[in-house]
């Protein structure tokens, strides 16, 4: 199988010790570390409010892992490994390698779509006989009233 | 009875008030006597009545009050369409904010800026009233979804 890039999610109750947190964090690296697949970035988001209630608790402490593997049973475990966990309530795994590629290929057109046809100096010469006239304009009206007076 | 009397007795009043109209209109002052007495069981009503006998009229100030979408054509849908040019239809053309921002990816674990796009009751805001293009909003669900899913957004409104 192809090398694919997961975001893993998990909310653990708020009350959780942050060892505990930790040593679920390590598990999982664990996991994936078996299964030849790497953990690219890791983030503790803190107790943060949800947007409604999960297993009464208003609050969750969030943790991100974004992980690439090519096992197919890697997703598997560490999603049986969460469900089995006590002090996790919610957890969320998504797939994105194919969200990334499409990015990267947007991406990709765009910046070959700006190098056909630059456009730099048009709209600063346009913006700058704005301002010119404008200005003009403005100070002829203001001199003519002051010798009136 | 009395019911009929009292609407016999309306209509004879009748005639007398619809002349102050009249002197605007001075055709209506025929048709509105003919159609008081053919129409008695319904006097209350004579009145207006009495205002449009004029049925036949009000063809003839309908293109008069037309005039100005006449160049369209005789058709009602012409007058219909000089109104709202009149009363300020006019919609401005909504522009994608994604396609103005470049966004390739919208991220879910970023729940403020999907927050603009639902309603209070947690409702994905339809594309007519963001003007969001089809490709952008498509993205948009998908990461409002995710975002719900993982509790980061409401499902309907703020619990």
């Amino acid at each position: 199988m192809e090398e694919r890039l997961y975001d893993l999610i998990f909310i653990c109750r708020p009350a959780t010790p942050e060892e505990e947190i930790d040593k679920m964090i390590a598990t999982l690296e664990h996991t994936v570390a078996e299964r030849g697949g790497k953990v690219e970035k890791k983030e503790k988001w803190g107790a943060r409010k949800m947007a409604y209630r999960v297993m009464r608790h208003r609050e969750g402490y969030y943790v991100l892992m974004v992980i690439r593997s090519d096992k197919s049973d890697t997703v598997h475990e560490l999603e049986r490994r969460l469900k089995v966990s006590d002090v996790v309530i919610k957890y969320m795994t998504v797939r994105l390698d194919e969200d990334m590629k499409r990015q990267k290929r947007l991406q990709h057109r765009r910046e070959k779509k700006a190098a056909r046809r630059p456009r730099g100096p048009r709209p600063a010469a346009g913006g700058g006989h704005g301002h010119g006239g404008s200005g003009g304009g403005g100070e002829q009206p203001a001199v003519a009233q002051q010798q009136q007076q | 009875m009395s019911d009929e009397t009292l609407k016999e007795s309306q209509p004879q009043q009748a005639p007398p008030e619809p002349k102050e109209p009249r002197p605007q209109e001075h055709p209506a002052a025929a048709p509105s006597p003919t159609d008081a007495p053919a129409a008695p069981s319904a006097p209350p009503q004579g009145r207006p009545q009495g205002g449009r006998p004029p049925d036949g009229r009000p063809r003839e100030g309908r293109p008069g009050e037309g005039r100005g979408g006449e160049s369209r054509g005789p058709r009602e849908g012409g007058r219909e369409g000089g109104k709202r040019g009149r009363r300020g239809f006019f919609r401005k053309k909504k522009v994608c904010r994604f396609c103005v921002d470049r966004v390739d990816y919208i991220d879910y674990k970023k729940p403020e800026q999907l927050m603009t796009f639902i309603q209070d009751r947690g409702k994905i805001v339809p594309r007519r009233i963001t003007g969001t293009c089809s490709r952008h909003q498509r993205w948009l669900a998908e990461a409002i979804k995710r975002a719900r899913n993982i509790a980061l957004m409401p499902f309907g409104g703020a619990r």
